[in-house]
């Protein structure tokens, strides 16, 4: 099978466009942020240094900041225009199938059973990674316009605000850079099935034999002369009848 | 020993020897007497123990020369020969010597002291006070300024007579310091721990307090007593004061040494001076507390222009958010305390997890 032919399109460049930026803009903050929570650490003050002060970190940090806040809520925005002119598959939303197919990944992986769960077109950790995204930017957006404008803010809020803000700040920034260092790094470059990297959200392309594996239900609706093949492997899964 | 004697005591005594003793005694206590300067002392005395003894310089002015004999007897350098200072002049006549004006004349004595203090001369040579010497400022403190010349005795006996020392030149920060709550226990309760001038601005080097790098010393220069367990729980005050300073923004900022201003005066970042005042450090617990609330506002918006009545709780005082101090704080805390490790924790597990049935399967 040469792959070229055999490729399907999972992500158009919109979404590759976007997940390059969230990238770039995720790593300028984290760089910038990270040596202003920890800032007695030796490589804190190195990293401030080579960038130029810490005024200047704070500059570069606020310029990410507006630029991050203005792709999340264009993104919501456009999300919720789609969702309303019926545009939307709604494959982002997260069910009860998608609990249940926590339950099943993780008695696989204890070999309390041998079913796997079988995906739709995003599965479970990729919805989590992107509610997480969502819901830890729109903390992160809130906190941050508190801390970049906390004359005006306790003009009509309490001035506890400012350092709850500051706590919750840093510490959700924290979660989020180590859920992205380590899980989902993990599962797009390090796990078993994708190591070296799957260069999907670049190329925008995937293997259907990828596809097949990884993503089954939606394999099915893309290729329905293959879907009984496809959804047939496996007689013993209990959530198919009621999800697939 | 002879430098604790003030001059006061030292008349009352010599007119209690003078007055009972002198037709019994007076050759011996003249022996006394002179046994407190050396015999080199008293051969120039000869000449310069004339209170009419002055020269006249090319300026016009005329120099004094005459030498009281008790001022040096009174000296820690009682032990000292003239000529130990006055390096060359112990031919007589002199040999000639030129001097422009009166403020010349005694700057050509001011090195003497460094043929034996020369770590102290050394230091002095980064002060504040020797730049202004350099650019030849004529009122600029030389050794003998704040030490004295032939009346030398010892800086700090008691302690507030360095701020004294100091005050001469520096009055009006004099009065502003000893109405602060370190000057008040000094002055008044002969308190050793808080700190005179020098304890701050050092002795002989002398740092420029308005430069950059002195003021974002500050913070470790309070800290010095106010980060120390022992000295502070004597006076009940907290000593998480510098660390709950450098976790906030301004620590934070100060620590990173704040460089990267766009324009030079740009404000640096609020130091403990800046909100706790200099000299005039007040007391923020007890009496002076309600003054030194009611002024928040002001004090922040010395930097936050435009800061509301709310503003300055956004500073919690040097307290950890707490229950009571501070609710919401000390709830998202505790909130990120717990779910980071869980979630991270259940991240990591899963991978584990996922190696090892990827393992098993093979």
């Amino acid at each position: 099978m040469s792959p070229t032919s055999d490729d399907v399109v999972r992500f158009g460049p919109r979404d590759r466009i976007e997940h390059a930026l969230v990238m770039l803009i995720f790593f300028a903050l984290a760089l910038t942020g990270l040596p202003q929570k920890f800032h007695d650490a030796a490589l804190s003050k190195t990293i401030v240094n080579v960038l130029g002060g810490i005024a200047q970190v704070r500059y570069l940090h606020r310029l990410s900041g507006v630029l991050f806040s203005a792709m999340t809520l264009l993104h919501l925005v456009s999300a919720l225009a789609a969702v309303i002119a019926g545009r939307s598959r709604l494959s982002m939303v997260p069910g009860a199938k998608d609990f249940r197919d926590v339950v099943t990944t993780l008695r696989y992986y204890m070999r309390i059973s041998e079913v796997r769960a079988r995906f739709d077109r995003f599965d479970y950790k990729e919805k989590f990674e992107y509610w997480g995204i969502v819901f830890g930017g729109l903390i992160m957006i809130t906190t941050g316009f508190a801390l970049l404008y906390p004359i005006e803010v306790t003009r009509f809020l309490p001035g506890q605000i400012i350092p709850a803000a500051k706590v919750a700040h840093g510490n959700e920034g924290l979660m989020a850079f180590l859920v992205v260092i380590l899980w989902h790094i993990y599962n797009v470059v390090f796990a078993p099935e994708v190591f070296p990297g799957s260069k999907t959200i670049f190329t925008g392309k995937i293997s259907r034999e990828r596809m097949r594996h990884e993503h089954p239900l939606e394999y099915a609706r893309m290729f329905p002369e293959e879907a009984d093949q496809v959804l047939g492997d496996d007689a013993a899964d209990p959530a198919r009848k009621k999800d697939g | 020993m002879i430098g604790m004697f003030s001059t006061k005591a030292w008349s009352a005594k010599r007119a209690f020897t003078l007055g009972l003793l002198a037709f019994l005694l007076a050759p011996i206590a003249a022996l006394a007497d002179e046994g407190r300067v050396t015999p080199e002392s008293v051969d120039c005395l000869s000449c310069h123990g004339e209170p009419t003894l002055t020269v006249k310089l090319e300026s016009g002015e005329e120099a004094p020369l005459f030498m009281k004999k008790e001022l040096l007897a009174a000296s820690v350098h009682e032990a000292l020969r003239c000529t130990d200072c006055h390096a060359g002049q112990n031919q007589v006549p002199h040999p000639e010597r030129h001097y422009k004006n009166l403020a010349q004349f005694r700057a050509s004595f001011g090195e003497a002291c460094k043929n034996c203090h020369f770590e102290n001369y050394t230091k002095t040579l980064d002060s504040v006070h020797y730049g202004l010497q350099a650019r030849g400022d004529v009122f600029a403190p030389t050794c003998v300024k704040c030490h004295g010349a032939h009346d030398i005795a010892r800086p700090a006996q008691p302690r507030s007579r360095i701020s004294q020392t100091c005050a001469t030149c520096h009055r009006p920060i004099s009065e502003a310091y000893a109405k602060s709550v370190h000057g008040k226990a000094l002055l008044a309760d002969r308190n050793p721990d808080v700190p005179v001038c020098t304890d701050c601005h050092r002795s002989h080097n002398i740092a420029d307090p308005k430069s950059r790098a002195w003021l974002m010393n500050t913070p470790a220069l309070c800290g010095k007593c106010h980060a120390d367990d022992k000295l502070m729980r004597k006076y009940g005050l907290s000593t998480s004061v510098l660390s709950s300073y450098l976790a906030d923004f301004h620590g934070t900022t100060a620590s990173f040494g704040a460089k990267g201003r766009k324009t030079a005066d740009e404000p640096v970042v609020a130091l403990c001076v800046d909100c706790h005042g200099i000299h005039d450090i007040a007391k923020v617990t007890g009496a002076s507390a309600p003054a030194f609330r009611a002024n928040l506002v002001k004090t922040c918006s010395k930097c936050h222009k435009g800061a509301s009545e709310n503003f300055p709780a956004a500073w919690l005082s040097h307290y950890e958010p707490s229950l009571q101090r501070a609710p919401l704080v000390f709830m998202v805390k505790l909130f990120y305390q717990l779910i980071i490790p869980f979630i991270v924790g259940g991240l990591i597990l899963q991978i584990l997890l996922h190696l090892w049935r990827t393992v098993v399967n093979r």
